[in-house]
Parts: C-alpha cells; structure tokens; sequence
C-alpha cells in the first residue's frame, strides 16, 4: 500500500529508460505528453512528430519478485498527421498535446489524443488468433478458381502472434478556431470536454458532427483579450463540474447545470498578489500551465511557472498549501523572458490513488484514497516531489548517468546564491533546455514516468 | 547555460539587472527601473516581430506579451503626467527595497510642482510600481537598450554615472539661477511677467526628446496594439510599424545628449525663460494653431506629441 508519509518515505529507483542515446534530439521525437491508463498496465507518450507510443508493464513474474514488471513497447502509431490551414496560410501542427486513456469497458483500449485542432478516439485491441480454411481463397490470400472448390469447410481460428492494432474510430473535428490545451473524459465516460484558449466544447464520445460550446470568453472586440484559458478538467465524481484555469491564475469552476453556457463561474479561485514579490513578471509566473482534481474531488492541484498550489474547493480566496518548485529562477525571469523560458508549460500529478486499507481483527476498513504527495518538473532534468504530509520535499534527477537500476536516486540541491557546497549545482549552470515538462504517476503503485526532451524514464520504489 | 541563443552580453546585462542587490546606490536605482522597463519593453516588443512562425503563434504568449507592453506604456503615460525628480547624491542613501519606496514621501511635497514628463525618473503611485528596487539596485549596470539596433555587437557600457553626477550638478547650478516655483502658473506668470515674450507653460508643453519619440511608438501602439488576434499574421499584430520605428524610436538620448539650452528636459521649469522662448520659435512653423504673442500659450499635450513626432521624423 502507499505510504501515508511519515515513516513511510518512497525511495526511487530508476527502472527503465525509452527513446535515443543521442544527444541530437530530432524534433519530431520530443515527448509532449505521458499518460498511464486507469489501470496502470499501459502507459502512453505522444511526442511532436505526432505519434502515440504506448508501453504495456509485463505480468509480475513471481522470479523476478524484487522488480515491478517492465514497460515494454505495446503499440506505435501516427495519431495525427501535419495539416495547412489554407485560410491563414499556417501549418497546422500535428504535435500531441494531450492523451486521455477512457476506462476500459470490453477487451479492446480506447484513448482520446488531440493535437491543436483535431481531437481523435482510437481503439487499440489485440489480434492474436486468426482464421484460417477459407473455401475461396488460399491462405496467403490469393482467390481461388471456383471450379476448383470440390468440398466445403468451416474456417476455424487459429493462434497467431500477438499484432495490436490501432483504428481511430471517431474523429472529432473543426470544433476549434484556437490551440486546444486539455481534454478531459467526464465521469459519466459518456462525455468529454475540449478546451482551447478561448472556449471549451463539450462532446459526446459518439457523436463527431456537433459540440456544445460551454465556455466562451472570447470578448467581441478582440483589442480587450487580455486572458485565456490554460487548462480545463472535469470534477473526478461530479459529471456536472469542472474547472478551467486561467493566464492570470485564476481557476474558475462551473456547473453545467447552471446554463447552457458556463459563463458565469460557480466559483472563482484566486490568490491575492504578494505585494513583496511583485514585478514586471508577475503576470507571466502566475499564468496556470496545468490544472488536476485530486482523486477525491476535494482538492485540486494548479501549476504556475514557480510553484504548485493546493487549492480546497471550499475556499476560493487562498490556495491551502503551496510549494515552491524553484524559486530561485525568481532572480532571473528576465533572462528567462528573453530566452522564452518563462512560457514554459509545466504539468504537475498527484501520487496514485489507490485506497488505504487497514487490516484489524476481523474487520477491513476501506479509507479514501489519500492524495499525499504532488509531483512536477522542472529545469536541467530535475523533477520534485513534495509531502504533503511531512511537508518533506525531494529534487531528483533524470539521467541516463543514474541508470543502476534498484540503486536509490540520490537527491539534487540547487544552490541559489552564496557558497556553494559540494555536489550542489549553482543557478548558472543549470540547463534550461533540459526541461520536465510530463510526469505522470501510477495509478496504483509506486511506479512514475517522467519525460525529458525526448527520453521517458521510468522510476520505481525500493521493494524490500 | 542560461537558454538559447547565447547572446553573451545580454546575459551579463540581466545578470546586471537581476544580480544581486550590493549596495545601496542613489542614483542608478531609478533609472536602472527604468531601464530595465525599457528593456523588457524592447524585448517584448521583439518577440511581436521576430517570431515569424509556419504554425500560428501561440495565443496565451501574444497576449501575455501584450499585456506586458500595456502596462509599461501605462506606466509611462502616468509618468507623462508627474513632476521628474532627479536622486542628487545628496539623497539619503536608503538600502535595497525601500529606496524606491522611501523616496515616495520624500518627494511627496512636490506634487503640486509642475509636472514635467520623463522616462528618466517615475515618481508614479506606489501601486503601480512593479519591480521592487531590490531588483533593480545595481550600479555596476552597463548596457543600454539604446544600442541594441546595432546589431549584435556589444554596446560600449555607457558612462551612467558620471553623466548623472555631471546632469544632477548641472541641473543644481540652473536650480541656483531660478526661485523654487511652486506651481506651474507661478512659473508661467513670473516668466511671462518678466519677459513680454509669450512662451508655453512649459509643464504641459515640453517633454524629453527620447520620450516623444517612444510616445510615438507606443502611441500607435495604444491604437493597434491587440489588433490581429484573429488573423495571424507572420509580423504579429503591429503591421503599421516596421522593426527600425520601433527600435529607433525607443531611444532615449536626453541622459546623453545633455545640453542645459536646448534640450527639452525636465529641467525646462527652471530654465531661463529665453530657452523656452527659443523652443516656442522652433515649435511654431510646426504648430497648426496660430500662436499670437499675447495670448499665454498652452499646448495641448497630444498636439505637443504630433509635433515632437515631426521634430524627431525630420
């Protein structure tokens, strides 16, 4: 069972590592979003060349009891191909930006993934058994000369290699004038949302040919834009709320009860601006890159460019909690403006979920699943890990120099100013092109997946 | 490697704006604000232009961008509207972050005196000051954005300091000549008692010369600048301007080019009336309304812009 903090502290190992050696990244192979399936036997990458690769954990093998099984490549496709939008004269860019795996209801996998304008259902299923004794045709395929049939038979299914396949099977399109930046599959698994930077669509998973629009904050005069949507999710439970967050960190929730256009929030979740740290920048930090429902539905996590905040959705005035990623960028952010850094869209994940459970006597008490622990990335491949419970934090690193597999990640420190101490590294020589954008976390176990420009780590905890 | 792009002395110029406070300076603080303001200005503006993108640029970035810009013109346009203070090094020597703050009351009991713009100094409402001073304490800053059209070639670090000291003692030997005024009229009627000639109220009239010329800029800018959202254009939205407008017109010369009779500074309340006089003359071919001699001659603040915008065109 996770470890409710405490005496409990999780010591990562790393596993696996995916994707090239070298140190030439090629564009197309740059990981833009990672995603583990409710289940956690698959995990899926989307990168900017526009394809879904997506790796499956081996069965435990009760020989190598000391390891969780491996992620091995399970499937590979091109999910979106690049567009021109001939209005504008722009290409349309077929990177990934986001992956949603759906609950799995029969034998088959299905997963939404969207690009900037077109979003796609794709159903992955296996094929290992195929028929073979056709009466027509031979069995590499070549028809046979009727006059040649003298008997007849009944094809049987015979067993083949494993072949997965993958087959888009709805194509939801022309819905967005902007950059879609999230989907998110409500839990009634029957709708979804899409949001761009101005609206959000809400769409039924079987019907392609018309969205409802529910948010829409596209002024009438385009001159007034001065905010857009960031991100949007649906409550984990309730099937008529979400929230979208905002460039001026703002996080708006509405209830799609209300009306028919959420225009109007439920509730506005903002934080007054530190008086003490306000600067030209002010604007741009607080603009929230990512927004997650903790599994309760009682929390909810928001990202901005320095730290990550614990929202209580019964309080709007003030983040509960809030952890400061890296502040110590916050000396640079002009430098970090110039070089375009500051835009930088960084993700954040709550541990897995699964529930407690306590063993007394002759009783087995179910808890709720406890969302304990918050992870995010940051710069020169460091990821961070915050407790909330001991309110311990952790930097690691993610590099193939660490890849003893069931060797403890030694932790990192950044050294902001002064002395800096022995394996320390100072603010200057971080690299600010080594970003961690994606992480995600197993859903039941204490496995995470943290990609790097166009590498995916996968990390363990120490199994005793 | 602090990014991409490797431009080396832009990195020592943010380290220079950024770096760590070391002492406390009486000059350099405010006009490192500005500057820096200046800068981030400059920078914004760059990423409008330069990014000629094959996809559609990104939304939330052009409008955070934008936002940027919006507010440092707001700034600048409060400014246009208060008294310039200069720090002399006879300025108390307050630490870090309360200097900025600090020399808010100091200055307080000028409020009512004429009010000259400048971007050299911002005596603007506490609130809308947005980088605190301990940011932008640096004396050892070198580079000037003024420079940046010449291309990537490291600009010389400009002499800050001893133009300062040499404006600051300037300007202390033409606040001798003059009485302390205490309104811009008291200014106008002694000026205008004194010498028949007529002459502008100079707190309405003049300006620096840098700063009409980023006015211009940023005037156009006020009237097309969230423009194209819809249709993306490779230029971003501000297609009337080219990238020289922009980058000449940011130059702010005046700390440089510091002469006490013909420069339009801040200093102008105080001049002696027969270099405002020889202003008038300069500004009167230009002037589309008649300027009869015995009328006092108040010009209207944008048509004061509209002239400046010919003066520095020609």
């Amino acid at each position: 069972f996770l470890g409710a903090g405490g005496g409990n502290d999780i010591q990562w190992c790393f596993s696996q590592v995916k994707g090239a050696v070298d140190d030439d990244v090629a564009e197309a192979d740059i990981i833009s979003t990672v995603e583990f399936n409710h289940s956690g036997e698959l995990l899926a990458t989307g990168d900017k060349g526009g394809r879904v690769v997506i790796f499956q954990q081996e069965q435990e093998n009760k020989t190598q009891s000391h390891s969780r099984g491996e992620y091995n490549v399970y499937s590979t496709f091109q999910s979106h191909e690049p567009e021109f939008d001939y209005l504008k004269s722009l290409e349309i860019e077929e990177k990934i930006n986001k992956i949603r795996w759906l609950p799995q209801k029969n034998a088959a996998q299905f997963l939404l993934s969207t690009n900037d304008k077109t979003i796609k259902l794709w159903k992955i299923s296996e094929r290992d058994k195929r028929p073979e004794g056709y009466n027509l045709k031979e069995e590499d395929g070549r028809y046979r000369d009727p006059t040649t049939v003298t008997t007849l038979r009944v094809p049987v299914f015979r067993p083949m290699d494993l072949m997965v396949e993958a087959s888009p099977r709805r194509i939801f399109a022309n819905a967005h004038t902007y950059h879609i930046n999230s989907i998110s599959i409500n839990s009634d698994y029957e709708t979804y949302l899409s949001a761009d930077d101005l609206r959000i669509n809400l769409w039924h998973l079987e019907i392609t040919d018309r969205s409802f629009n529910i948010v829409d904050i596209k002024p009438a005069n385009m001159e007034e834009l001065t905010e857009v949507i960031t991100a949007a999710e649906f409550h984990p439970n309730s099937c008529n709320t979400f929230v979208y967050s905002s460039s001026k960190g703002t996080i708006r929730l509405c209830d799609m009860r209300a009306s028919a256009l959420c225009d109007r929030h439920s509730k506005l979740f903002e934080e007054p601006e530190d008086p003490s740290n306000r600067s030209f920048f002010s604007e741009i930090i607080s603009s929230i890159s990512d927004v997650k429902f903790s599994h309760s539905g009682r929390y909810m996590m928001t990202r901005d460019y320095l730290s990550v905040k614990i929202w209580d959705l019964n309080m709007e005035n003030r983040p509960v909690e809030t952890y400061q990623v890296h502040e110590y960028l916050r000396s640079k952010l002009c430098s970090l403006y110039e070089n375009d850094c500051i835009f930088d869209k960084f993700e954040c994940c709550w541990n897995g979920s699964d529930r407690q459970v306590i063993f007394h006597r002759t009783v087995t008490f179910f808890l709720p699943p406890l969302c304990s622990i918050v992870m995010t990335g940051s710069y020169n491949n460091f990821f961070r890990m915050f407790d909330r419970n001991t309110k311990r934090d952790i930097t690691l690193e993610a590099s193939r120099e660490n890849n003893k597999p069931r060797t403890v990640l030694k932790p990192r420190k950044v050294c902001a100013s002064g002395k800096r101490k022995k394996d320390e590294i100072s603010v200057d020589s971080l690299d600010f092109n080594k970003k961690i954008l994606h992480t995600a976390w197993h859903p039941k176990e204490n496995i995470i997946a943290v990609a790097t420009t166009n590498n995916l780590y996968i990390f363990q905890d120490k199994m005793n | 490697m602090l990014g991409k792009g490797g431009k080396r002395k832009f990195d020592e110029h943010e380290d220079g704006l950024e770096g760590k406070v070391v002492s406390p300076t009486d000059g350099p603080s405010k006009v490192s604000y500005t500057l820096q303001r200046q800068t981030i200005f400059n920078i914004s503006l760059m990423k409008l232009y330069n990014h000629r993108p094959l996809t559609e640029p990104s939304l939330q970035k052009t409008v955070l961008i934008n936002n940027m810009l919006r507010r440092i013109q707001e700034e600048l346009k409060q400014e246009g509207s208060l008294r310039p203070v200069f720090v002399t090094a006879s300025q108390p020597a307050d630490p870090l972050s309360d200097n900025f703050r600090e020399a808010q009351p100091a200055f307080s009991h000028l409020a009512s005196q004429p009010l000259l713009p400048t971007d050299l100094v911002s005596t603007t409402p506490l609130e809308s000051c947005l980088t605190p001073a301990s940011l932008l304490e640096d004396d050892t800053f070198c580079t000037s954005p003024t420079v940046q059209h010449d291309g990537p070639t490291k600009p010389p670090p400009p002499a800050l300091q001893p133009v300062k000291d040499s404006f600051s003692s300037a300007l202390d030997e033409i606040e001798e000549l003059c009485p302390a005024p205490t309104s811009a009229e008291a200014v106008a009627a002694e000026t205008a008692a004194d010498d028949s000639k007529d002459h502008p109220s100079e707190s309405n009239g003049q300006k620096p010369e840098g700063l009409p010329e980023s006015r211009t800029a940023e005037s156009k800018l006020m009237d097309s600048l969230p423009g194209n959202f819809e249709i993306t254009t490779s230029t971003g939205f501000l297609t009337d301007l080219t990238l020289d407008d922009i980058l000449f017109a940011d130059i702010d010369t005046s700390m440089y080019d510091f002469d006490p009779c013909t420069s339009a500074t801040g200093a102008a309340s105080k001049m002696a009336p027969v270099s405002a006089d020889e202003l008038l003359k300069t500004l009167a071919p230009y002037s589309s309304q008649p300027v009869t001699p015995n009328q006092p001659f108040k010009m209207d603040l944008t048509e004061l812009d509209h002239i400046m915008e010919v003066l520095v065109g020609s």
